[in-house]
């Protein structure tokens, strides 16, 4: 499962991020943060060719020698990021595709929450618990 | 990958030069030496060749070799292998190279937008290219590959020496032996009969010139002109000719070499520290890479600064040795300039081109000679025989890695060779073929390096050929580096193959590759090399065509990390500063949070405090998500750095970013902090600190001075008025600079506000502040002395500091530290700016748009001369009351100030609560409190108990009590209070009517006696609160009275009313009061007053008890008229009835002013009316009908109640008032409740108007009858059976109007009851008559009644109808009538029949 989960707004500042070794949670920002050029490209990139039918999911980012990076854009630009552990080969892109749309849900409500401020960042259990579902759990 | 100065062409060229050597005799380095300079160093500037030379290759062509350049170098002959790795001399060396090239300070930098990132970089690296040279340059010749072999030997001999041609001799032989004997392993020779070039130096200031020109002679003749040259030099003498200036091509070459030369020199001297000491460095750095683990490294600041000190003082000690390093060449004049630079083109062009050419013939016959046999069966007698070419196992490599070693004579380095020479020569097209033949040897022979080695300089050759015949072949090169770096594991090639494919790749815009490329090959054996790469791998994500900004901040970070760990601080700070701004402000608070630390941190390390403290400053202001402990690790350290700093300049205090001070809560307070009691004194509450700003109240304070200032100004507000704020907050109207008194204090109030999770503590705070008179800025800071110790734990916010000043300037200024622990360890001293940001504008459309924000003068105070200042004090100034309870007590008005004033006033939101007294009749109240000691509160009168007594009665002006508004002018003597004067008066309270806490305010208003100052006015503010607790309810009501007018004496027509007052005892306290005493009632009215009391027992002084009802009985009777009701001056007649001994004059102070204070607002609503219908008289039915049945009588009750309380009886004295309005109307003292109002269905429809009511019942009274009949009447009926009474019917008309009025006496009503009654009585005579009554009038009207038995009869049936007589239109009204009037007739018997009646 994902060691880091990340919710990005269509600004690029970070609305969430939750990984699961707490201690290294700065190497996580990083490359949350460095992922998202690759979004940008690929969104560029998605955009000229498709138009108006764009495929949300953005599949594998980029890997780095421990992480594997995938990404997942919204219609309103909002970005999701899942890190996942590159040893852990038991994950099909299938499967990284749901969670991705399990998250883009639960982001759906907590955006229909009427007391949410879009562009706070995200302080929900639901959407919490949701996270740590597909987190890896520790100890 | 960032700009470089030179283009790919030529930096790849020059990568790989022809290498020529140098042997020098003594005596030629003995004249060398005297510029400063070796033979070597002496040729370098010229050895770039300027024009064009020629070479045939072996098919005859002629082919052009340009700008090339030859390198020379000094044989230094060493042992052992070569090595994959650098060895610590040339690792210090790079690492002196990178550290003394450093980005000059304001170089030019490129600004470079991308998105909604702006960033500032330099493009060029020149510390990258200077890496890059020295790295290519210090590349250990390897035995796979030749291009750095030595090609030629230049053996140089001085013609001085007593035999050149023997020297020339020795040195030839001493080259044949470093070739040949095999002592040596370096340096390497390309061709095993190396080019030998004989130079003759010939210095012509000391040798003689004929012999040089002889021995060169001698020369030409052994080796023949083409190898040997005369060079000569050192022309000028060191006198002669001082001045002239030479330029010094030496210096940019030989800066290098003096780096070299020291860090040699360390290497020696200091060969084991430095190393240690670098591991420390990198030690304590490495745990900052990317995580934040700081606990552990407390105060390794303190070993890092020692460190870096120890370094810088390592690699400039050497700095020392080589002085007078800067004057190179000062023997030469241009002249010997140009021989030197002939002398190289000479022997370039006619040694050693023609020696190369001649090489590359020969190789090629070789090559072309083998032609013949395939190659696979070359492998195979390889294979069988092993002839010749057995390959070499190095024992010192791992077998795996390389594969085999070729002998240097064996047939597939020729290939290599051949190919090597054709790349120096530049003729890359056959260059390449070689190449490329030769890397399939290598490979099929599983010779990885050397195939690696065939695989990149094909790339490279490919990629030089001019008109590109083929594209570059990356995969060459990645092949080459893979090999290099994981079979080989040589490090050094596999780098210098990326340096080359990565530039390659990049002048081809390929970014993305070369990054990806320079990436991988970043290790853990070089932090300088992954620095260095990491930093230009960022440079190619900048560079890309859609820029990817934060690949190429978190590569930098990288780069900086690495660049720390390698010692380089300088470079790690600039990397991380670059980086910092792709991070900034955009929400990723850890990763900037990071970078400030590390900022912080090697800022500090190279004596930059400033930068450092501005950087950890930016952590501890940014909203911090970092845990506790990490945040009072950033704590310390900026404390730590900050202390550093003040150490070194305390003339100023700098900023503190901590706490926050939370600026617009801020408070300022004009005037001095009042006290709130003294003594018995209760001081006026005004305004405090520890009020919260209320948004009514304040509005309701605004009213009440606006009132007072119409006062003051005849009922006009000026509209320069401005309401006194004395506390302004950040909801009060801050736009206008506020206005303080000279010599009064303000008090400012600041909110501070700690974002850590760590305590801090504060100490010693103060404000500094700044005065100017009259706007010139003659200012200096001032600070006010106040101590406050101070502890803001986690994330809490305090307001703190109430500091009090004069005049003030927007500075705080305080110590701080944090938390308990470390208070006396780390204390630093700063200030921070106190500058309020007014509210949001949001007018215009600008304002809307851009986020501007008004200005805020809170903190800019206008200070004015002198102003009175008053104080006011209450004394037995109750908090509780019964409802209309009447107190006395007194009020201390003390000027304070050194200035007089005047024009005291006051207001009020309850202007029924309280009076003064009215200016007559306060002279005779005792003016000390003490003298009046359980004294009624009333006047009072001593009168005797007379049963059935009449009101006594007073005429009195409503001028003399009611105040046109509600402001209260307030009497003092002199109407002036001088300074420090103070004057007591009297104020009685009258409980408010209904039960409850009532909040009251006042609003003192005074004046100073100067007129014309920049405070007109000031104001102080009380606030009391009174809980009101109930005590009786009186119900009045009025109704006619039947009682014929003969009856009453003094009533002149309309008769009597009478008036019943219900008095209910309604305290609900069990144990206090006891009982309620009435002592008094009285009435005020314009046109009515109470005469007589009628209560049917005797019971005077009525007394209730809890929950007791009484009821009392009165008649009223119209007023007098006086003369002065004529006047505009109305008068009010007071009528008190007492009931007890005493009377209470009603008409003097306490109770005629709160009368008038509580009735103002009723009667001046009865006023309007009753002045209305004068106009228009009768017109009007239904003010005909309002003005006979208006009353406005106003009844005063007075009571006392008996009230035990701590063991002792008081006596508590009150009144109540009573409106009645309307006869029949019952008035209540109590107001109703107010109903909660219920929710009403919403219509939607507006509901049709109520149809007008005639107002019959009302005129059903215009006329009131009596009957008037003895009660009695005895009559015998056996005489007479007729009986006839005579009745008369006195009808009163109660209007204004003139009435037609109907007598109807047969008129039989419908209701049953009344026709059984009177059936059996007629009246007799005339049974109907038609009257007109004049307003007012009274007539009698004489009937008779006729009764036929004796018995008891209701004489009370005639109809009435009236109308007035105005209204033709109308029908007659039928009547009131009154109760029923019942006679009753006896029948005598004849004994006692009266001789009179029976006629």
């Amino acid at each position: 499962m994902a060691v880091c989960i990340a919710v990005i707004a269509k600004e690029n500042y970070p609305l969430y991020i939750r990984s699961v070794p707490t201690q290294n949670e700065l190497k996580f920002h990083y490359t949350v943060h460095t992922s998202l050029d690759v979004v940008e490209e690929k969104i560029s990139a998605v955009g000229k060719s498709l138009g108006d039918q764009r495929e949300l999911y953005l599949g594998l980012l980029y890997p780095t020698e421990d992480y594997k990076v995938y990404g997942y854009v919204t219609n309103s630009k909002v970005k999701f990021v899942i890190v996942v552990d590159s040893s852990n080969t038991s994950l099909r892109d299938n499967e990284i595709r749901s969670m991705f749309r399990k998250l883009h849900n639960s982001f759906t409500d907590v955006m229909c929450n009427p007391f949410h401020n879009p562009g706070d960042s995200i302080q929900s259990k639901a959407f919490d618990g949701i996270v740590s579902g597909m987190m890896v759990q520790t100890g | 990958m960032a700009q470089c100065v030179q283009s790919v062409q030529e930096f790849v060229q020059d990568s790989f030069v022809p290498m020529v050597a140098v042997l020098c005799s003594e005596e030629a380095d003995r004249i060398t030496r005297k510029n400063n300079l070796n033979f070597a160093e002496l040729l370098r500037p010229f050895c770039r060749l300027t024009s064009e030379g020629h070479i045939r290759d072996p098919n005859n062509q002629v082919q052009v070799v340009k700008n090339l350049r030859i390198c020379v170098n000094k044989v230094v002959t060493s042992e052992g292998t070569t090595s994959a790795a650098l060895n610590p001399a040339q690792r210090l060396l790079l690492n002196e190279v990178v550290l003394s090239c450093q980005p000059q300070e304001g170089a030019v930098t490129n600004v470079m937008t991308t998105g909604d990132y702006e960033l500032n970089f330099s493009a060029t690296t020149p510390w990258f290219e200077a890496y890059r040279e020295n790295f290519l340059q210090s590349m250990p010749a390897a035995d796979h590959e030749f291009l750095n072999h030595y090609l030629a030997c230049l053996l140089v001999v001085s013609s001085t020496e007593a035999v050149p041609v023997e020297q020339f001799l020795k040195l030839s032989q001493e080259q044949h032996r470093i070739q040949h004997s095999g002592e040596y392993t370096n340096p390497k020779w390309f061709i095993p009969n190396t080019l030998k070039y004989y130079v003759l130096l010939h210095d012509t200031s000391e040798g003689d010139e004929q012999r040089a020109d002889a021995v060169y002679e001698d020369m030409k003749q052994r080796y023949g002109p083409q190898g040997c040259y005369l060079l000569k030099m050192n022309s000028r003498t060191f006198s002669a000719e001082k001045d002239e200036q030479i330029p010094d091509p030496w210096s940019q070459y030989l800066h290098k070499n003096i780096l070299r030369n020291q860090v040699s020199k360390v290497t020696l001297s200091k060969c084991t520290r430095i190393p240690l000491s670098s591991d420390v460095m990198s030690g304590s750095l490495e745990n900052h890479a990317l995580l934040l683990d700081t606990a552990n490294s407390s105060g390794s600041l303190h070993t890092l600064s020692a460190v870096n000190t120890d370094l810088k003082k390592g690699a400039r000690d050497p700095d020392v040795l080589v002085v007078g390093a800067g004057s190179h060449g000062a023997c030469l004049t241009l002249n010997d300039h140009d021989h030197i630079r002939q002398f190289v083109q000479e022997f370039t062009f006619r040694g050693l081109l023609p020696h190369l050419e001649k090489n590359i013939r020969q190789l090629n016959d070789q090559l072309v000679s083998r032609k013949g046999l395939s190659r696979s069966l070359f492998t195979a007698t390889k294979k069988w025989f092993g002839g010749g070419k057995v390959p070499e196992k190095n024992i010192s490599e791992p077998k795996s890695t390389c594969g085999l070693l070729y002998p240097p004579e064996a047939p597939e380095l020729q290939i290599r060779k051949m190919a090597d020479l054709c790349f120096l020569v530049q003729h890359y097209e056959l260059a390449y073929s070689c190449y490329h033949t030769a890397k399939k040897d290598f490979l099929s022979d599983q010779a990885m390096l050397y195939a690696a080695g065939a695989l990149e300089m094909a790339a490279v050759s490919a990629f030089l050929q001019c008109g590109a015949p083929r594209p570059y072949p990356a995969h060459y090169m990645d092949t080459a580096i893979q090999t290099y770096k994981d079979v080989c594991k040589n490090m050094v090639l596999a780098e210098r193959c990326a340096l080359l494919s990565a530039e390659i790749l990049k002048s081809q815009g390929k970014y993305s590759d070369a990054a990806t490329l320079l990436i991988k090959m970043t290790s853990e054996d070089s932090d300088l090399r992954s620095a260095l790469l990491l930093e230009q791998a960022a440079h190619c994500f900048i560079n890309m065509r859609n820029p990817m900004v934060r690949k190429f901040a978190f590569h930098m970070i990288l780069a900086g990390h690495r660049f720390s760990k390698a010692g380089q601080r300088r470079h790690a700070l600039r990397c991380y500063c670059q980086a910092m701004q792709v991070y900034k402000e955009r929400g990723w608070s850890l990763a900037e949070d990071h970078i400030n630390f590390t900022i912080g941190r090697q800022s500090f390390t190279l004596r930059q405090p400033e930068n450092a403290v501005i950087a950890f400053r930016q952590i501890l202001i940014n909203d911090s998500r970092q845990t506790a402990t990490q945040q009072g690790a950033f704590l310390r350290e900026y404390l730590y750095v900050y202390k550093s700093v003040i150490g070194a300049n305390d003339i100023s205090l700098p900023q503190l970013p901590l706490p926050c001070i939370n600026s617009s809560a801020t408070r300022v307070y004009f005037g001095h902090e009042r006290r709130l009691a003294e003594g018995e004194k209760q001081a006026a509450t005004h305004v405090s600190l520890d009020q919260e700003y209320d948004q009514d109240s304040s509005a309701m304070w605004c009213h009440l001075e606006e009132q007072l200032v119409a006062s003051v100004n005849r009922g006009i507000v000026p509209a320069n008025f401005q309401t006194t704020q004395c506390c302004l907050n950040n909801q009060t109207d801050n736009l206008c600079h506020p206005l303080a008194v000279v010599e009064e204090p303000i008090i400012v109030e600041i909110t501070f506000k700690n974002p850590l999770k760590v305590s801090l503590s504060l100490s010693n705070l103060s404000l500094l502040w700044k005065f100017s008179s009259d706007g010139t800025s003659s200012s200096k800071e001032t600070k006010t002395e106040d101590l406050t110790e101070e502890t803001i734990t986690n994330e809490e916010t305090t307001a703190v500091g109430y500091f009090m000043l004069y005049c003030l300037r927007h500075s705080v200024d305080f110590f701080l530290s944090i938390g308990h622990q470390t208070l006396d360890l780390m204390v630093v001293r700063g200030k921070q700016n106190l500058k309020i940001l007014g509210p949001r504008l949001n007018l215009t459309k600008e304002d809307k748009m851009l986020i501007r924000h008004g200005p805020d003068r809170r903190l800019d105070p206008i200070i004015t001369p002198p102003m009175p200042l008053m104080e006011v004090f209450f004394l037995q100034f109750p908090t509780a009351l019964l409802c209309g309870e009447i107190r006395k007590a007194y009020v201390e008005f003390c000027n304070v100030s050194g200035v007089a004033l005047c024009g005291l006033r006051v207001a009020s939101t309850h202007p029924d609560f309280f009076t003064f007294g009215s200016q007559a009749t306060t002279p005779l109240t005792p003016i000390s409190p003490n003298s009046a000691e359980n004294c009624s509160a009333y006047k009072t009168l001593a009168t005797a108990l007379q049963p059935g007594s009449v009101a006594s009665e007073v005429l009195v002006s409503a001028d003399d009590f009611s105040q046109p508004s509600g402001v209260i002018e307030i009497p003092i003597d002199g109407s002036t209070l001088q300074s420090g004067e103070s004057t007591q008066l009297p104020l009685w309270l009258r409980g408010p009517d209904q039960e409850g806490v009532h909040e009251i305010n006042f609003l003192f208003y005074y004046e100073s006696t100067e007129k014309g100052l920049k405070i007109s006015h000031r104001v102080l503010r009380h606030t009391v609160f009174i809980c009101a607790s109930r005590s009786l309810s009186v119900q009045a009501s009025a109704c006619r009275s039947s009682v014929p007018p003969h009856h009453c004496q003094d009533d002149k027509g309309s008769g009597g009313t009478l008036v019943f007052v219900d008095v209910e005892n309604i305290n609900t306290s069990e144990g206090g009061v006891r009982e309620f005493h009435i002592v008094q009632v009285s009435s005020s009215s314009q046109h009515w007053r109470l005469h007589k009391y009628i209560n049917p027992d005797k019971d005077k002084d009525c007394k209730l008890g809890s929950r007791e009802r009484a009821k009392l009985c009165f008649r009223a009777t119209r007023c007098k008229p006086h003369q002065a009701t004529l006047d505009a001056v109305e008068k009010y007649t007071f009528a008190d009835l007492n009931l007890g001994n005493e009377r209470i004059i009603s008409s003097s102070t306490p109770c005629g002013d709160f009368f008038f204070r509580s009735s103002s607002r009723t009667s001046s609503i009865g006023k309007s009316q009753a002045s209305l219908p004068t106009e228009d008289r009768g017109s009007d039915i239904t003010s005909i009908v309002k003005k006979c049945n208006d009353l406005d009588l106003n009844i005063i009750i007075i009571w006392k109640a008996y009230v035990v309380e701590d063991n002792k009886q008081l006596i508590l004295e009150g009144q109540l008032h009573v409106a009645l309005q309307t006869i029949g109307k019952e008035a209540s003292s109590l107001t109703p409740k107010e109903e909660a109002q219920e929710m009403v269905l919403l219509k939607f429809k507006s509901e049709l108007p109520p149809p007008v009511v005639l107002p019959c019942a009302e005129l059903s009274q215009l006329i009131k009858t009596n009957l008037h009949y003895p009660e009695t009447y005895t009559h015998p009926f056996v005489q007479d059976s007729l009986c006839l009474v005579p009745v008369t019917l006195t009808l009163s008309n109660c209007s204004l109007a003139q009435v037609d009025v109907i007598i109807d006496l047969k008129h039989k009503s419908s209701s049953p009851e009344s026709l059984e009654v009177h059936s059996s009585f007629a009246w007799v005579g005339q049974t109907q008559y038609n009257l007109q009554l004049k307003p007012q009038e009274v007539l009698g009207l004489s009937l008779q009644a006729c009764f036929l038995r004796a018995g008891v009869y209701n004489l009370n049936t005639p109809q009435v109808f009236a109308k007035p007589s105005e209204q033709s239109a109308m029908r007659e009204t039928s009547q009131q009538t009154a109760s029923p009037a019942l006679i009753i007739i006896n029948n005598t018997c004849e004994a006692c029949w009266p001789a009179d009646r029976r006629t």
